[in-house]
C-alpha cells in the first residue's frame, strides 16, 4: 500500500511538472520575484507594471511560440534594465487554440496589476480575443496575426501589428512569382490553418489572371511525410508554394524533392524563414527581416542565438511588440504616472520609434496597423544562407 | 504505372510505422484489454534515442563510426531502452490499477500520453529536430528507373519492417513466451492456475510492443528527418486506426490495417487530394466497422452462456 501511494505521489508531482510546461499563468521572467507576480526589487520599484503575453507555447506550433517567448522575455529583460523599470511577464499558453486564448484572455482582463498585453500569434485567436480586450480597455500588440479583418472590422479597438497584412504580402509574393520564376504550372500547397489559408487566397487570384495552371492541395502540419504529394510535382510543374508555418516540414519537403530528383523550386513564407529550412535555391517571404543582417540588432541577435539558437521570423516582431508596451510603460512613468490600461493603450497609440529591431520605424495608424509595413523575400544560397532579394 | 509503385512504396513505408506501432496497440489491448493511449509517445522516445545517438557519434555529416554500426546502435538502443520504459510504464501506472474499474487504466494512458509528451517537451523544448539522413545514406542509393525513384532509406523501413512483424508472429506463434502471452490473453486467471508468471508475460508484452514503437520512431526519423515531441500523436491515431481496421487483439491485423492505411494515404493523395487523405482515411474506418466491428482479421467475442 504504501508503494502506491509512493507511486501515485510520484506520478502526481510529474504530472504537475509536466504541467507547468503548459501552464495558463506562469512567470516567464527571469528572476523569483517575477515568477510570483508581485515584483518587489527595491531600486525599480518606481516603475513597476505587470504585462501578459499570449502564445503557442505547446502543442503543436510550440515551436512557433516558444520563439516568440524567448524574444519577449529578452525584450523585457532588456529593457528594464535601459530604463530602470521592473515589467513583469505573465505567460498564457494559447496552443493556437481561440478557446484557449478566450480563457487565457479572461484570466490576464481580470488580473487588475494588468496593463497589457503580447500575442496572441494567431489572427483566428485575435478574432475571439479582440472584443474581450475592448471591453478591458487593454492594449494588445501580437508579432504574427496577419489576417487583413482583424483592423479593418473595427471589433477590436485595442489592437495593434507590428507586421504587414496578408493582403500586402499575398499578392506581392504571387506577384514576385509570376514576374520573377515565371511558372506555367505551380502547386500551392496550405497546411489546413487560418494563417495559411489566408495566404492562399490572397495569392490564387494573382496566377489565376496569370494564366498559371495551378495545382492546390492541403495538408495538416502534423504530417511530417510530403513523398505523396511530392510524386504528384511533374516536370512542368516548377514551382510549389508553402505557406506553412512550421519550417521543418518545408525542409522535409524539400528533401522529399531531392529523394524523388524533383527539380521545382520551393516557395515559403514567414514560418519557413528558420535556419531550419535550408534548402538551396529557395525563395521565403516574411514579415520580418533577418536581425543578422541589420547591424544595429547585433547585440540582440547574439543574445537571442543564446536564448533560442534556431530562431526564425517570428520572434523579432514579438521582441519589437513587446519593446512597445514596454516603452510605453516607461513613458508613463516618465510622466509621473502610475501605469494603468488607460495611460499605457494611450500611450502605444502614440509610439513612434524612429527604428526597431525590424529594421523600420514603428508608429501605428488609427486602426493599429504598422504604418509603412514591410514586406521582405529572401533566397536561399547554396551555404543554405538567406539572402536578402527584394523588400518593400 | 511508375507514378502507381512510387506511391505504392511511399504507402508501404509510412504503412510499416503504423504496423509496427499498431502492433504495440494490439498486443497491449490482447493482454490486458488496455487502450494504451501512451503508446504513440513511445514512438516519439524512439525517435529522440535514434537522434541523440547520431549526436552522440559525430553527428550526421561527421560521423565516427561506420554506418550499418550506427544503424544497429540506434535500433538497439532505441528498441531496448524504449522497451524498458515501456515496462516501467506498466508496473508503476497500469500494474496498480489492473483490477480497477477500465475506465482507470484508461485516463491512467492519456495521463501518462501527456507526461511523455510534456517531459520531453522541457527536457528537449520545442524545436524540431533534423535527421539529416541523406548525409549518410545518399538519396543516390537505391533503386532509381527513370522516373521511379525508391531510396535505400525507404527499402531499409520497409524491409526491417516486414523482418521485424514476422519475428514476432513466430515469437507469438511457436515460442514457450508466446504461448504464455496467448494463454494470459485468453484467460488471465486460468493462465495463473497453470502455472503462468502472469507479471512476467504482461512485462515481456509491455517490453516487446515498446520496443518496436521505438523502432518504428528511429524509422521515421532515418525515413522522414524531422522529429519533434508531438510526433506521436498523430502517428499513434494512424496505428490505432490501423489496429482496430485489422482487429484489436490480432497481431496479423494490426500489420495488415497498417500496411492498409499507409497505402491508402498515399493512393488517396497521389490520385484524388491530399486535402481529402483523413477524410477518406477515417470513411473507411467508418465502413469497416460497421460491416465488420471486429475487424478484418479480429474474432468476433465468444457469447459465454
Amino acid at each position: 500500500m504504501k508503494g502506491r501511494i509512493i507511486t501515485a505521489a510520484f506520478a502526481l508531482t510529474a504530472l504537475v511538472a509536466a504541467g507547468c510546461g503548459s501552464s495558463n499563468s506562469s512567470s516567464s521572467t527571469s528572476s523569483a520575484a517575477a515568477s510570483s507576480g508581485t515584483s518587489t526589487s527595491a531600486s525599480t520599484k518606481a516603475c513597476a507594471a505587470t504585462i501578459g503575453i499570449e502564445g503557442p507555447f505547446t502543442g503543436d506550433v510550440a515551436v512557433l511560440g516558444q520563439e516568440q517567448l524567448a524574444f519577449a522575455k529578452l525584450a523585457v529583460d532588456m529593457d528594464n534594465k535601459a530604463n530602470g523599470t521592473n515589467i513583469t511577464l505573465v505567460q498564457g499558453d494559447t496552443q493556437l487554440d481561440p478557446s484557449q486564448a478566450t480563457t487565457v484572455t479572461q484570466q490576464f482582463t481580470s488580473n487588475s496589476k494588468m496593463v497589457a498585453v503580447v500575442g496572441p500569434a494567431g489572427s483566428q485567436e485575435v478574432q475571439a480575443v479582440g472584443p474581450l480586450f475592448g471591453r478591458a480597455g487593454m492594449a494588445f500588440i501580437t508579432g504574427s496575426a496577419t489576417n487583413p479583418d482583424l483592423t479593418k472590422s473595427g471589433k477590436n479597438p485595442t489592437f495593434f501589428r507590428v507586421v504587414s497584412r496578408d493582403d500586402l504580402q499575398g499578392p506581392q509574393d504571387a506577384q514576385y512569382i509570376v514576374t520573377h520564376l515565371k511558372p506555367k504550372k505551380l502547386m500551392i500547397i496550405d497546411d489546413q490553418e487560418v494563417y495559411s489559408t489566408g495566404l492562399v487566397s490572397a495569392m490564387l487570384p494573382v496566377f489565376k489572371k496569370a494564366g498559371i495552371t495551378v495545382d492546390h492541395e492541403s495538408v495538416s502540419q502534423k504530417v511530417t511525410d510530403f513523398s505523396s504529394i511530392v510524386a504528384k510535382v511533374d516536370p512542368q510543374t516548377t514551382v510549389v508554394v508553402l505557406p506553412w508555418q512550421v519550417a521543418a516540414n518545408a525542409e522535409q519537403f524539400g528533401k522529399n524533392l531531392a529523394e524523388q530528383k524533383k527539380k521545382a523550386t520551393i516557395f515559403g513564407t514567414d514560418g519557413t524563414q528558420s535556419s531550419s529550412f535550408t534548402i538551396p535555391g529557395s525563395y521565403v517571404s516574411a514579415f520580418g527581416p533577418d536581425i543578422n543582417s541589420i547591424p544595429a540588432d547585433a547585440a540582440i541577435a547574439t543574445a537571442a542565438k543564446a536564448a533560442y539558437p534556431k530562431y526564425g521570423t517570428f520572434g523579432p516582431p514579438v521582441f519589437a511588440a513587446t519593446h512597445v508596451i514596454d516603452e510605453a510603460i516607461s513613458s508613463v512613468c516618465k510622466s509621473g504616472q502610475t501605469p494603468s490600461r488607460a495611460n499605457v493603450l494611450a500611450a502605444v497609440k502614440g509610439t513612434s520609434e524612429a527604428t526597431s529591431i525590424l529594421g523600420q520605424p514603428i508608429k501605428f495608424d488609427s486602426h493599429g496597423d504598422l504604418l509603412g509595413a514591410k514586406w521582405f523575400l529572401f533566397k536561399i544560397n547554396d551555404k543554405g544562407q538567406y539572402k536578402l532579394v527584394q523588400n518593400s | 504505372m511508375r507514378f502507381f509503385i512510387q506511391e505504392l512504396v511511399n504507402g508501404l513505408t509510412q504503412g510499416s510505422l503504423y504496423a509496427l506501432i499498431a502492433l504495440g496497440y494490439s498486443m497491449v489491448y490482447g493482454i490486458l484489454k488496455l487502450l494504451n493511449f501512451a503508446h504513440g509517445d513511445l514512438y516519439m522516445v524512439g525517435a529522440f534515442v535514434g537522434y541523440f545517438v547520431i549526436q552522440w557519434f559525430g553527428g550526421s555529416t561527421a560521423l565516427v563510426i561506420p554506418v550499418p554500426l550506427l544503424l544497429l546502435f540506434m535500433f538497439l538502443l532505441a528498441g531496448g531502452g524504449v522497451g524498458m520504459l515501456g515496462v516501467a510504464i506498466e508496473r508503476f501506472a497500469y500494474r496498480p490499477l489492473r483490477d480497477a474499474p477500465r475506465i482507470a487504466p484508461l485516463i491512467t494512458a492519456l495521463g501518462v500520453s501527456f507526461l511523455l509528451e510534456n517531459s520531453m517537451l522541457l527536457l528537449f523544448g520545442a524545436s524540431f529536430r533534423d535527421y539529416n539522413t541523406s548525409a549518410f545514406i545518399p538519396f543516390s542509393s537505391g533503386i532509381h528507373i527513370g522516373v521511379l525513384n525508391i531510396s535505400l532509406t525507404r527499402i531499409l523501413v520497409i524491409g526491417l519492417s516486414v523482418i521485424l512483424m514476422f519475428s514476432l508472429r513466430i515469437l507469438v506463434d511457436r515460442t514457450k513466451l508466446g504461448r504464455q502471452m496467448r494463454a494470459v490473453a485468453e484467460d488471465r486467471e486460468a493462465a495463473e492456475m497453470l502455472g503462468v508468471n502472469v507479471n512476467y508475460t504482461i512485462s515481456m508484452t509491455f517490453f516487446l510492443g515498446s520496443a518496436l514503437a521505438g523502432i518504428a520512431g528511429v524509422m521515421a526519423g532515418l525515413a522522414f528527418n524531422q522529429i519533434y515531441t508531438l510526433m506521436g500523436f498523430v502517428a499513434g491515431l494512424k496505428a490505432f486506426t490501423a489496429a482496430v481496421v485489422g482487429g484489436i487483439g490480432s497481431i496479423a491485423g494490426a500489420m495488415l490495417g497498417g500496411i492498409l492505411i499507409g497505402v491508402a494515404e498515399a493512393m488517396i493523395s497521389g490520385y484524388i487530394s491530399s486535402t481529402y487523405t483523413n477524410l477518406i482515411v477515417f470513411g473507411i474506418l467508418i465502413v469497416v466497422m460497421i460491416v465488420r466491428p471486429q475487424g478484418l482479421l479480429g474474432r468476433a467475442p465468444l457469447q459465454k452462456v
